[in-house]
């Protein structure tokens, strides 16, 4: 999966709370997927910076993707801006999947 | 790392502009089918009969090309990055295309070329152009270079095309002024329309719609430009041959747009062979079996082309060409992509704003699976015995594998009706 992180105690709250965005076409969460590529807490507290990807870039639930994953991480970090940057370099390749989405995905 | 915001410049379509295409091809589905079942004696004459003339251009018009426009308009921003250029011109090719079909249908089913089929014609081509002008703005203003709008440009222009010559041959009804018998133009105007809009867009969204759906990440631009150089090339050359006298104008045409379909066939195998997702849906697999039941009318093309094939023979063998592409790759495509998208756009509407917040349904279960079920055994079951019954001319297998095919068309419309009025959950 390999997710950049500046504070990785936020980032294995904010990850636990992303596994509740499911893909909808895919039946798996955005984490196990591996679309999350970097989230960056500013030092200040006021802003999160959440750098994911999509499986394919003309990916149809895209727009649902990143509103969700917005969503949760406001409500998660109540207090603080959250912008989500799409990203596609490098682009998301199987690689990215966690075991337990490889289990998911070959059963 | 970061490349930009590259989905930030578009907006989903709203479903106004796609679902009454989905339910409008629905219904025109099961009316086609009873007046198949009404019609079973036609396929055992001569091809050009007024109900083939109807059952024909209700299946290309009501069923596929207006599934075809109302997915297209959901597909094209996604594609090119940028919103449908709008929404008004989409409702204004719906409205024109659902009156001027039936008038054109009805038209042709009573042989009465004046007003029916004449302001049905004029009513489609005013259709086609308010979608072709929408294609073209929202592409010309999207992301260039991309292989995909080059094939949904290319078929809309194809389809104006069609609309076009369609137009002029039911004038040439009434005032006859072309040089030759309609017989003569029925190919072109029917090749312009197979294999210009529906294989030729078919191709161009399936490339990218079925390694998204398998999770695959086999992608060849090259090959895409070379199948699309190869249909459009061998169809060029057949329309000119009508002018240019050139040599064997369907073999040259059939064997280059069958090497670009047997390209294509070896694209999907590749696309299935690097797939991440092993486990394939139902309605992915209709759709996947569209692609091998495409190769079948290039097939009996052949034949007729290859052989001195005359008579009896040789109309029985067009009408199996004609009801192997219809019944046979475009609606087991339609089948199969009805349940991979419908389910989602609902999805989308009801949920999209929820989604994150609390626990969604899966927009599979938006659809019946018993329904499906049903529906794509009597599909399979209908279509063998109505092809049988047209090879050998037996008008018992023609009346069976007609109703079978109602029933199909039934269950289909009672799974688009209960993905239609999903009520949220939420």
């Amino acid at each position: 999966m390999n997710i950049i992180s500046n504070h990785p105690i936020n980032a294995t709250i904010a990850l636990a709370a992303l596994e509740q965005v499911m893909d909808p076409e895919i039946g798996l969460n955005v984490v196990d997927l591996g679309l999350i590529y970097q989230l960056d807490f500013d030092k200040q507290g006021r802003r999160i910076y959440v750098s994911m990807t999509l499986t394919t870039q003309f990916c149809p639930m895209g727009d649902t993707l990143t509103a969700a994953v917005k969503r949760v991480m406001e409500r998660t970090f109540g207090d603080q801006e959250i912008v989500v940057e799409l990203c596609f370099d490098p682009p998301w390749s199987q690689e990215r999947i966690s075991e337990q989405g490889k289990l998911f995905l070959n059963q | 790392m970061s490349n930009g915001y590259p989905n930030a410049g578009f907006r989903n379509t709203p479903d106004t502009a796609v679902v009454p295409f989905y339910l409008y091809a629905a219904i025109s589905f099961l009316a086609c089918t009873i007046l198949l079942s009404l019609s079973t004696e036609s396929f055992t004459q001569h091809y050009f009969s007024p109900q083939l003339l109807a059952i024909t251009h209700g299946m290309a018009l009501g069923w596929g090309t207006m599934i075809i426009l109302g997915a297209s308009h959901q597909l094209i921003p996604v594609l090119t990055e940028k919103s449908l250029f709008s929404i008004r011109l989409a409702h204004l090719s719906f409205f024109l295309a659902a009156v001027g079909i039936p008038l054109l249908v009805y038209g042709f089913y009573t042989f009465n070329m004046g007003w029916p089929s004449k302001w049905g014609g004029r009513l489609v081509l005013l259709a086609v152009m308010a979608y072709l002008v929408n294609i073209l703005y929202t592409v010309k203003t999207g992301k260039s270079g991309n292989i995909y709008s080059l094939f949904i440009v290319t078929a809309a222009s194809w389809l104006f095309i069609t609309a076009f010559l369609g137009l002029v041959l039911v004038y040439n009804f009434n005032f006859p002024f072309l040089p030759k018998d309609v017989l003569t133009y029925l190919p072109l105007h029917a090749h312009a329309g197979i294999m210009g809009w529906f294989l030729m867009l078919i191709i161009g969204v399936a490339s990218r719609l079925i390694p998204m759906f398998l999770i695959s990440k086999y992608q060849n631009n090259r090959r895409l430009q070379l199948i699309f150089l190869m249909i459009n090339g061998g169809l060029i050359y057949y329309l000119l041959s009508y002018y240019f006298q050139f040599p064997y104008p369907v073999l040259f045409s059939g064997l280059m747009i069958g090497t670009a379909l047997s390209f294509f066939l070896h694209y999907i195998f590749r696309v299935w062979q690097s797939r991440i997702r092993k486990k394939v849906d139902q309605p992915m697999r209709i759709s996947l079996l569209s692609v091998a039941i495409m190769l079948l009318p290039l097939f009996i093309l052949l034949l007729v082309s290859g052989y001195r094939i005359t008579g009896g023979q040789h109309s029985r063998l067009v009408l199996l060409y004609g009801f192997l592409i219809f019944f046979g790759w475009m609606t087991s495509l339609i089948l199969g992509m009805t349940f991979k998208t419908l389910p989602f756009i609902i999805w989308n509407k009801h949920y999209h704003d929820k989604a994150g917040l609390m626990k969604t349904p899966d927009p599979k279960t938006l659809m019946s699976d018993r329904l499906f079920m049903a529906m794509g055994i009597s599909y399979l079951a209908g279509f063998m015995l109505f092809a049988l019954g047209i090879f050998g001319g037996y008008t018992s297998l023609l009346k069976a594998g007609s109703i079978v095919l109602i029933l199909a068309a039934v269950f289909y419309n009672l799974n688009v009706l209960k993905i239609w009025r999903h009520k949220p959950l939420v």
